[in-house]
């Protein structure tokens, strides 16, 4: 295979009017393939994926050449937008027939004592820590924080979820996130810390 | 169906870990590129990185994303490690 000739930048190997244009979306083609294989074949993913993926991110990529500021090599910046472009397709075969009812069904409903069935004897005290978060769960959560919540647990990935929410990724993890930050400000207002909750489920 | 056990564990492994973010998902991916770079060479994070570095922590798809790019960047990494005059591939 040729190589891209010494002292021209990738962005411009692959600019509209390079002459050898071809020859640089043929050898970033390869290149992606290549990284692709090795990030998701251990997930599953065939050769015929990766090259179907390494296709419609070179689309991808020239078309987001003007956005490359630099910070990254060229070629990582190129690998990201494969990467999540794969990983994005493969999330979305995964959970193309699994809807937000199916896997959100019941909520963040939970019986402390299936949970703290089998905890030894130490002293800790499990049971309020579930019941609190039982409490938080119920009065500090709005139902938006608890389906993305619930969701997320069930292992639906949060742009599936945006997918389902007509919402965007962004805004998903938002919910996740600041649902997070209400729990864990109810326990500390509850005395319960970081420690108190790691330690109710270490064993 | 209610949440199992390893789920509540979940959760409440989570929220104990849960930290303030200042990046949503966009923002991280707009960094991650530089982020792995840094990781491969064993560089200290600057402010920005530790910005990612958090965001990493704190949401699980992203994580995912930056582990798989970390592993494709680990494969090609010894033949195409510049952006401006790769080797032969």
């Amino acid at each position: 295979m040729q190589t891209k000739p010494e002292g021209i930048s990738w962005v411009d190997w692959l600019g509209a009017n390079h002459p050898e244009r071809e020859m640089a979306v043929e050898q970033l083609r390869a290149f992606l393939v290549r990284g692709l294989k090795a990030a998701l074949m251990s997930k599953g993913a065939t050769n015929e994926f990766c090259e179907d993926i390494a296709h419609d991110s070179i689309i991808k990529i020239l078309g987001k050449m003007d956005t490359f500021e630099g910070r990254s090599k060229f070629t990582t910046w190129a690998m990201s937008i494969a990467i999540r472009t794969g990983i994005s397709a493969f999330r979305r075969r995964h959970f193309r027939d699994v809807s937000l009812d199916a896997v959100t069904e019941d909520g963040l409903k939970f019986d402390p004592a299936d949970v703290t069935q089998g905890s030894p004897e130490d002293g800790l005290d499990r049971e309020s820590i579930l019941g609190k978060l039982q409490e938080l769960i119920e009065n500090d959560l709005t139902e938006k924080q608890r389906t993305v919540v619930r969701a997320l647990l069930g292992g639906m990935p949060v742009e599936e979820i945006a997918t389902r929410t007509d919402s965007n990724r962004n805004a998903v993890y938002k919910l996740f996130h600041d649902a997070r930050q209400r729990l864990k400000k109810g326990f500390l207002a509850a005395n319960f810390s970081e420690s108190d909750l790691l330690n109710a489920i270490s064993s | 169906m209610s949440l199992s056990k390893e789920q509540v564990k979940t959760l409440l492994s989570v929220v104990a870990g849960t930290t303030d973010d200042s990046l949503d998902c966009d923002g991280c991916f707009g960094h991650v590129s530089q982020f792995v770079e840094m990781k491969l060479a064993g560089m200290n994070l600057c402010e920005s990185m530790k910005m990612v570095q958090t965001h990493l922590e704190n949401c699980p798809c992203c994580q995912d994303e930056f582990e798989a790019l970390l592993a494709a960047i680990r494969e090609v990494g010894g033949c195409e490690a510049s952006s401006q005059t790769p080797p032969p591939v």
